[in-house]
């Protein structure tokens, strides 16, 4: 580990202490300031030495673009999951996914950015608004103040954010500069190349080698490629949506073929839970009750 | 980008946003004339020659009227909700082209002037339909925050009104889509340019995104929300003056919105059969083309109107009903219709 992970480490450790001590109590009791103070102090000095990551910023417009939909992304996160009311909370949620889809746009990714608003700020917080407003809860439940295992979820959300970090810090130099990975991916490229077909739309019979660049090129598709600055540019002409599409069909066809079976199975099971039985009324109760064969058998089929 | 760009593009964000506001004040003083012919009455006529300054009258009198904000109310949420009305509804207008885009031949400066705010956003109508899915968010919140019963049922039922319609709304422009391999609005129009209108090749899908378009404007016959008769004024019971005045300007905002989307996608855009053609560039063909969209989208928006005043409303189930039972089973169906023979024209045009 370099000096840089050691550093995200810390950062990892203090954060999560901190988070652990300022999360609710187990059993709804109420926390002592102290320890809150404490937390809060941990996790202030996790984000102050989070800034020692700070690279130089590009050009302007874009970077205050950028900063602007983070903080209002991580802000907006936090206030999530404090907000007492819960109606608040959803409203919060949206404002993430909005500030989310903002970094998508920024990053180039329009049609994920548009999805995902049609997807989770147009549908889903809607329907979580719609059962919060008729749920209407009046005044803070116990429940409502208690978290449910707050170390282990602590522990596995900082693993994974350690886990990002490392990842992340592998390919990055210490000036803060991720060219480094291009020539590793490039290169892997490279050595895959011979066996792959060179464009997926013209892609004639796969030329599989043996060992290791059979194995490279099954798991490396071209879709799957970073960009590599001496191949010949894209045609700008490829609206992305379009080449979207082709990735998701041609190198990815069987996540989406087995998400869009999942997803149908869950429709599936949604209306056959939510048919309703039919009712059996006092009228019918007493005619099972005095005995009448057929009608309980019908009786039987008709709420089955 | 340099800084003249930057200076054109908020030139054109101050023109349309100015044009599709004072349109707004006119539209209210056409729906008062239609209402007032259907009932065989005259309408307003006391302001100005046949009434023409009755928007101005109008606007004054919401702004100068006083703003009651009642003490039980949600406060921020209260205020919030009216401004995401407006924005919701403003915001889709970046994408919509309103007249020719590409090589126009309008010269200023350095470069064609493109009649469209942002130009070249290969997901143009994906946007459209991201922004507009969440104007649902100022009608709930203002029937919650409203804190009153019947705000709260108006925002209930709209928001399951306009969920279910989005999904009949969505798969109606697919088979548009798959057709002209487009999502982006321009080039959609510069299919039915060189072909035919989308109207022509898709009468299910402009149907269905008629329907569904009135439901998502909440417009009569599924104005649920502020069914007046049930619920006062529904979502928007507690509002006053210009808080209500922006609700307002929100839903005629949707309405000229969705005019110009329909023009956009099934009635051919700029086009003008015979007439006019992607070549003709210059001053001429571009004013001409934007004033035959102009009156395309005219006439879509006096359609809206006129159908207010023609059928009634629908009932709860019966509207539920229509979205999940009738719509989207025709919507699938033509769908994959469309799908099929595409798959075969297409493979027919490559074989040969």
């Amino acid at each position: 580990m370099n000096r840089d992970q050691w550093l995200a480490t810390c950062v990892i450790f203090l954060g999560g202490l901190g988070t652990w001590l300022l999360l609710p109590h187990k059993h709804g009791k109420i926390k002592a300031r102290l320890t809150q103070g404490c937390g809060a102090a941990l996790s202030i000095l996790a984000l102050l030495l989070l800034s020692a990551f700070y690279t130089s910023p590009g050009p302007f417009l874009p970077n205050v673009f950028f900063w602007v939909f983070a903080t209002s992304a991580v802000g907006s996160g936090i206030l999530t999951i404090t907000s007492r009311n819960p109606v608040y909370s959803a409203l919060w949620f949206a404002s993430v996914v909005l500030s989310t889809s903002g970094l998508f746009l920024l990053a180039g990714a329009s049609f994920l950015a548009a999805g995902t608003i049609i997807v989770y700020a147009g549908a889903i917080i809607v329907t979580f608004l719609f059962v919060i407003m008729l749920a209407q809860s009046e005044g803070q439940a116990l429940y409502d103040r208690m978290a449910r295992a707050p170390g282990a979820a602590t522990l596995s959300g900082f693993a994974l954010l350690w886990a990002v970090f490392y990842a992340l810090l592998m390919v990055r130099s210490p000036g803060g500069d991720f060219k480094p990975v291009v020539p590793r991916l490039t290169s892997a490229s490279e050595f895959v190349k011979p066996t792959l077909p060179g464009n997926f739309k013209n892609s004639g019979p796969v030329l599989p080698g043996s060992g290791p660049a059979f194995v490279l090129a099954s798991a490396i598709r071209p879709t799957a490629l970073l960009a590599d600055d001496r191949a010949p540019a894209p045609k700008k002409s490829v609206p992305h949506v379009a080449a979207l599409g082709a990735t998701l069909f041609t190198d990815h066809l069987i996540a989406v073929e087995v998400a869009g079976t999942l997803l149908f199975i869950a429709l599936v099971g949604a209306i056959s839970m939510a048919t309703p039985r039919t009712p059996i009324r006092p009228v019918d109760r007493e005619a099972i009750s005095a005995g009448d064969p057929a009608q309980a058998r019908a009786l039987a089929n008709m709420t089955n | 980008m340099n800084g003249w760009d930057l200076l054109g593009i908020v030139v054109k964000i101050g023109i349309v946003v100015g044009i599709t506001q004072g349109a707004v004040a006119y539209l209210i003083l056409v729906e008062r004339k239609i209402a007032a012919w259907s009932q065989d009455r005259i309408g307003p006529n006391r302001a100005g020659p046949f009434g023409l300054l009755q928007p101005l009258a109008d606007g004054a009198k919401m702004l100068l009227k006083e703003d009651v904000i009642p003490t039980y109310v949600t406060k921020p949420l209260y205020i919030l909700a009216p401004i995401i009305a407006i924005i919701a509804a403003m915001i889709a207008f970046a994408v919509i082209p309103f007249g020719p885009v590409g090589n126009t031949g309008v010269r200023l400066g350095n470069g064609d002037i493109q009649f469209q705010i942002a130009p070249g956003v290969d997901i143009g109508i994906v946007y459209v339909f991201a922004v507009g899915s969440l104007g649902v968010y100022a009608v709930i919140l203002a029937g919650w925050s409203s804190n009153n019963k019947y705000s709260f049922l108006g925002g209930l039922r709209s928001s399951a009104q306009l969920i279910s319609y989005e999904v009949p709304l969505g798969m109606s422009i697919l088979g548009m889509v798959l057709i002209t391999g487009s999502l982006d609005l321009n080039a959609i129009i510069n299919w039915q340019d060189r072909h035919f209108w989308g109207i022509v090749v898709q009468p299910f899908g402009f149907l269905l995104f008629l329907i569904s378009a009135f439901a998502e404007t909440n417009r009569l016959p599924f104005d649920l929300p502020e069914s007046e008769q049930e619920l006062v004024g529904g979502f928007h019971t507690e509002y006053s003056a210009m808080k209500f005045g922006m609700f307002f300007l929100g839903e005629y905002l949707h309405i000229i919105t969705v005019s110009y989307l329909t023009v956009v996608l099934f009635l051919g855009g700029w086009d003008f059969p015979f007439v006019t053609d992607q070549s003709q560039t210059g001053w001429f063909w571009a004013m001409f083309k934007i004033a035959v969209m102009l009156a395309k989208v005219s006439g879509m928006i006096v359609f809206i109107m006129w159908i207010r005043w023609t059928l009634p409303r629908f009932r709860y189930d019966t509207l539920m009903d229509l979205a999940w039972k009738r719509l989207i089973p025709i919507s699938i169906a033509n769908l994959v219709v469309t799908a099929t023979v595409c798959q075969f024209l297409f493979s027919y045009s490559r074989s040969n």
